[in-house]
């Protein structure tokens, strides 16, 4: 080993470099680990050289074709001394070679995290690392961590180092990457930090042997006890402890050997024993071996053990554990014993801590010993799963591959569907409006008036007149001879935020106001919330901003969809169509919690002063309303997203308005000459004079 | 995983490629005549043996001599149906019987101890290696780039006392097993015995290998090599397939002969501790499993939907427990678990067995909700932990619900569908 102390393996000061770093793991670890820890100089990646990784928090990282291009192209100070191998298989050869090659002398570590390396290459790199001088962690590590200087490599400790690892008196060796993890989780709950978390992987060749590691730990001033697990396969632990009968090692361990009750079983299990070594391999060998080193029987949970000088001896080289849970126990009763303080208090028991419980009617028939109460889900989840819940609207679903995929439609080759609904039925029994909220929304209608209002909203948005610039879109398209769907894609080019687009911030508009409330059913008018009081306070707060803006001279965000050009002309103004809209709802009994806050908005803005009327609650706030409450009991159970229900109001509307467009371009077809929206040039005005050209 | 070879398919494929001696044999096809005519060149003596993946046919009875031609062929029948340990036989053989006043042992493997293949030698050939003192048996290491050479080979002979006569031909034959070994990729090969005949002649008389199907020099035998009627579950056959389908994402299961848990593991080092707890406490798991490895989404769907397509209906309980992952993206997962869970019920009606969810890792709490949503939407009874409930714990309380579980199935398989939902507190 060139390393004597683990501080060798890792350090703070570390210059990492990762091969093929634009693999999709490789570039998803290195990116957290850069946040973590901020040490990865540079990658390489055949014909990606030149890119960059880009990194929220920590060094973007810049990506070279190869691992001499790596060392060319970074300054001496940056060059690397660890090296991680993320490379495929059958590249995993070449790319230690190449990193030997080119770095020799430099190159302390290689960490080789691919898994499904030949035990051939395995083998091979080894020879070569050895011959150069180098120490090699892996294949199929996860990587390590050094918990005290903060920093790692590779993927241990996830997205969230700081979860499961604080700085401590545990090093923990481990055959399986995720049990690192697991298990410094499980010791930092009972106020045991970590000084290191080593993953070996778990191959058949095992590159730095347990021995060479304890070794190391041996030296590690931090590190009071080593918690191993271990699977079956090689002699490993055998050398190891014939290196701690020979004095080479004299702290204590805390051990779990996995796979035992998998005996005799014909499942292949851990990093596989090769057949001459014979029987020492097996789980139950390495803990026979455990157990007759240590002098003691594995760990008794039930037992309360008394300090004597007998256990103590043992304790002083270790116990093992016969389940996993029992590590935490364990150790503490190591530190008791040896009179070791704990690293921090103890923050909670390893108890049955069930964060979703709904048993149904199995509740009834199970005894009550298995009958669990929900817990608390501890920090950070317990904050994460409240703003999800409740801060945030609307589903997060996971993302995927869509090229051949939908939910919205099918079609198997006989029937065309709709969410699954049969297209034919749909005709047959269905309106068009309730096609489109099925289409839209994925359910169908909830309500029985809810296609009626979304017909509604579609006859307004077809037109306020041939002067809408979406109107004239279509004119314009037809003048210059475009045919129908030019004509119709320019009436929904000339739709935007500003015109067409204000229900989409309507609807954010409303959702920031709505969704720290209880509000679940949004036509129920006994929803228990003061709206008036809502609405004076938004009012309020819009007059403020607006005041202290106007003040320093900046321009201020307008409410959306209150107010209109048209309709502003009395003290009270509405606009019609929204008018229409909401006399068909009191007459139907129909009660829409958005469109009551946007009257008692408009209302409050002339009583707190930031308007000198009441302004219209245009038609938009009334597409967006009409939409909204349509999708806000399905953001509530999260079966929609955000910004699907941001979008359907901007839908609603385009859908009106693209048909209003196709009635314009069909006038216009029919009456225009061709050109004639063209503006004369005597009609334009040029604002700037005529000037010579430059040299 | 490892691929195993007997025997027949050395002396088929690759014996003579590789130069190295072997016995005459015929396989159980061979008509009446060719066996006649066989066992008349081979001084009326051969050995009928199943071709099945598994050692120490002899000790099992499964080895014959034979001398006639009708004993041969009611031999050959017998043998050709032969089951030990378990392992079935895939065909059998008559092999040439090789007269020796001297058997030797050798194999190469990749050992823990050098970090190289190693080479091990006895003249004490035909039993098994861990009955051989160490004071009979040699082992060295390989360099792996040099190889095993003649020399070497010949000072372990020498060391071990072997004739004198006898080294030079050892020696040189021992070669050749090395370069079969490297050269179809290996991890390890056990040729025992080597016969030795009177006149000097070495034969070898009982192989077993090892491919590294991740070693692509593999490639091409292992297209070739035979089936075995390993008695795989269809589900193992079809995860098998699934598995090699694609490196992303593990899908390994091998059956337990369990029913009542049906666990969806994560983690290698995780799903064998939450598999020795499930057994510890009468949990009774169908299969072990991994499907760890960070998984993509169409990866996850189709292990999950394999699962339950052809073990659902047996469970007691439907287990979903790993530890806290580094790597692998718990909403992808468990979106996909949701996804493959709905589809079976839409498929196959509704399941009212309990699940337990047990999980950490990036993106946990996306994927609890999301799987929360569709337990709820399926009316299926949960429990779910986050990373703060030791694993061996959750399988514990896993193990004891699936055997209420499993009894209240048997007795109660109605579907009563009113939730009692408790309150939660977050």
């Amino acid at each position: 080993m060139r390393a004597k102390i683990l501080y060798d393996l890792l350090k703070k000061t570390d210059r990492v470099a990762v091969s093929n770093i634009t693999g999709r793991e490789a570039s998803k670890v290195s990116i957290d680990s850069q946040a973590y820890c901020n040490n990865i100089v540079g990658g390489w990646a055949l014909g990606k050289g030149g890119q960059k990784i880009t990194c929220g928090k920590g060094d973007d990282i810049p990506v070279f074709a190869n691992c001499a291009d790596l060392m060319k192209g970074l300054t001496p100070e940056k060059h690397p001394n660890k090296i991680v191998v993320y490379s495929p298989p059958q590249a995993v050869y070449g790319d230690v070679k190449e990193a030997i090659t080119y770095s020799a002398g430099q190159i302390e570590t290689i960490f080789v995290i691919t898994e499904h390396v030949s035990v051939e290459v395995t083998a091979k790199i080894h020879n070569l690392a050895e011959a150069a001088g180098i120490d090699i962690i892996g294949c199929n590590t996860l990587g390590i961590i050094n918990v005290h200087d903060r920093t790692r490599v590779g993927a241990v400790g996830g997205n969230e180092p700081d979860e499961s690892f604080t700085p401590g008196s545990a090093t923990i060796i481990s055959n399986s990457g995720n049990m690192v993890n697991t298990i410094a989780s499980y010791l930092a709950s009972a106020g045991i930090g970590t000084s290191f978390g080593i993953s070996t992987g778990k191959d058949t060749l095992i590159l730095t042997p347990l021995a060479n590691l304890l070794e190391l730990a041996a030296n590690d001033k931090n590190t009071k006890v080593v918690i191993l697990y271990v699977e079956p396969g090689g002699l490993y632990e055998h050398e190891a402890l014939e290196l701690a009968r020979s004095g080479g090692f004299t702290k204590p361990m805390v051990v779990y050997v996995a796979g035992g009750a998998l005996e005799g079983k014909s499942v292949s299990l851990g990093h596989a024993g090769a057949v001459v070594e014979g029987g020492a391999t097996s789980a139950s060998a390495k803990a026979a071996a455990f157990d007759e080193y240590f002098g003691n029987e594995p760990l008794d949970i039930d037992k309360r053990y008394r300090k004597t000088a007998e256990l103590v001896s043992f304790l002083k080289k270790g116990i093992r554990v016969r389940s996993l849970h029992y590590i935490p126990a364990a150790t503490q009763l190591v530190f008791r014993m040896l009179g070791v303080e704990r690293d921090t208090p103890v923050k909670r028991k390893m108890v049955l801590n069930p964060w979703f419980v709904n048993m149904r009617d199995w509740g009834k028939q199970i005894p009550s010993r298995l009958i669990l109460t929900p817990g608390k889900a501890p920090e950070p989840w317990g904050g994460q799963f409240r703003r999800l819940i409740k801060s945030e609207l609307g589903a997060s679903p996971s993302r995927r591959t869509m090229k051949n995929l939908s939910h919205a439609s099918s079609n198997d080759g006989e029937t065309t569907r709709i969410h699954g609904r049969d297209l034919t039925e749909l005709m047959a029994k269905r309106s068009f409006a309730e096609a489109v909220i099925l289409y839209w929304t994925g359910e169908e209608a909830t309500r029985d008036f809810e296609p009626k209002l979304v017909e509604m909203c579609l006859i307004a948005a077809l037109t306020n007149g041939p002067g809408t610039i979406s109107a004239q879109g279509a004119k314009l398209s037809a003048s210059a001879g475009n045919s129908p769907n030019t004509a119709m894609i320019s009436t929904l080019a000339a739709i935007g935020e500003f015109h067409g687009g204000n229900g989409k911030l309507a609807v954010k508009f409303l959702a920031n106001i709505f969704r720290e409330t209880s509000l679940l059913d949004p036509y129920d008018p006994n929803h228990g919330l003061d709206i008036g009081a809502m609405a004076m306070e938004t009012a309020r707060k819009f007059k403020n901003t607006k005041d202290a803006r106007k003040e320093a001279g900046l321009d201020y965000e307008r409410i959306p969809c209150l107010g209109h050009p048209v309709f502003s002309t009395k003290a009270v103004n509405y606009d019609p169509r929204e008018r229409v809209i909401s006399t068909c709802m009191s007459e139907n009994g129909v009660y829409n919690v958005f469109l009551d806050f946007y009257h008692k908005l408009a209302a409050a803005m002339l009583e707190v002063g930031a308007a000198n009327k009441v302004w219209a609650v245009n038609l938009d706030a009334a597409i967006a309303t009409v939409w909204m409450g349509i999708a806000w009991p399905r953001l509530r159970d999260r079966s929609i997203t955000f910004d699907r229900a941001a979008d359907l109001a901007f839908l609603g509307f385009a859908l009106g308005r693209v048909a209003g467009g196709a009635g314009e371009y069909l006038d216009h077809r029919d009456f225009g000459t061709p050109m004639d929206m063209r503006i004369g040039t005597k009609e334009t005005t040029a604002l700037t004079s005529p000037r010579p050209l430059e040299k | 995983m490892p691929v195993e070879i007997g025997e027949l398919t050395f002396l088929e494929q690759l014996a003579e490629q590789f130069d190295i001696p072997v016995p005459e044999y015929l396989t159980a096809d061979a008509s009446r005549s060719e066996i006649r005519t066989a066992l008349t060149r081979w001084g009326d003596k051969g050995i009928v043996k199943p071709d099945i993946l598994c050692g120490k046919r002899g000790k099992a009875g499964e080895v014959a001599v034979v001398t006639t031609t009708a004993e041969a062929m009611k031999k050959l029948k017998l043998a050709a149906t032969a089951e030990i340990k378990g392992r079935n036989a895939r065909t059998a053989y008559l092999a040439q019987f090789v007269p020796s006043e001297q058997e030797v042992y050798t194999a190469i493997t990749y050992d823990s101890r050098w970090l190289s293949p190693s080479f091990t030698i006895s003249m004490t050939g035909g039993v098994d290696v861990e009955e051989i003192g160490d004071a009979k048996k040699k082992t060295i290491p390989i360099d792996i780039f040099k190889g095993l050479d003649a020399y070497q080979a010949s000072d372990m002979l020498q060391s071990l006392g072997c004739p004198q006569k006898l080294i030079s031909l050892l020696s040189r034959t021992f070669v050749s097993f090395w370069d079969m070994f490297i050269t179809t990729g290996m991890r390890m090969a056990e040729i025992n015995p080597w016969r030795i005949t009177p006149d000097g002649k070495i034969y070898a008389c009982d192989f077993k290998g090892v491919f590294d199907d991740s070693n692509y020099r593999f490639g091409e035998y292992g297209r070739n090599l035979p089936e075995y009627p390993e008695g795989k579950t269809e589900l193992e056959e079809d995860m098998s397939e699934w598995d090699a389908a694609s490196h992303r994402g593990q899908a390994h299961v091998a059956d337990l002969g369990g029913k009542k848990v049906l666990p969806i593991l994560f983690g290698g080092g995780a799903s064998t501790i939450i598999i020795e707890t499930l057994l510890e406490y009468g949990g009774d798991p169908i299969f072990l499993s991994d499907f760890g490895g960070n998984p993509p989404y169409d990866r996850m769907y189709g292990t999950i939907e394999r699962c339950l397509k052809h073990k659902l209906a047996d469970a007691s309980l439907l287990l979903i427990l790993g530890g806290k992952a580094n790597n692998t993206l718990i909403d992808i997962t468990f979106q996909a678990i949701a996804d493959a869970l709905r589809d079976y019920c839409e498929r196959n009606g509704p399941v009212q067995i309990p699940v337990v969810v047990g999980r950490g890792g990036p993106r946990l709490v996306q994927g609890m909700l999301t799987l929360r949503k569709a337990l709820e939407d399926l009316k299926m009874p949960y429990v779910m932990f986050g990373p703060d409930t030791p694993i061996t714990l959750v399988a514990e309380y896993a193990a004891r619900l699936a055997d209420i579980a499993g009894q209240k199935l048997s007795e109660n398989n109605h579907n009563d569908e009113t939730p009692t939902k408790q309150e939660q507190k977050i």
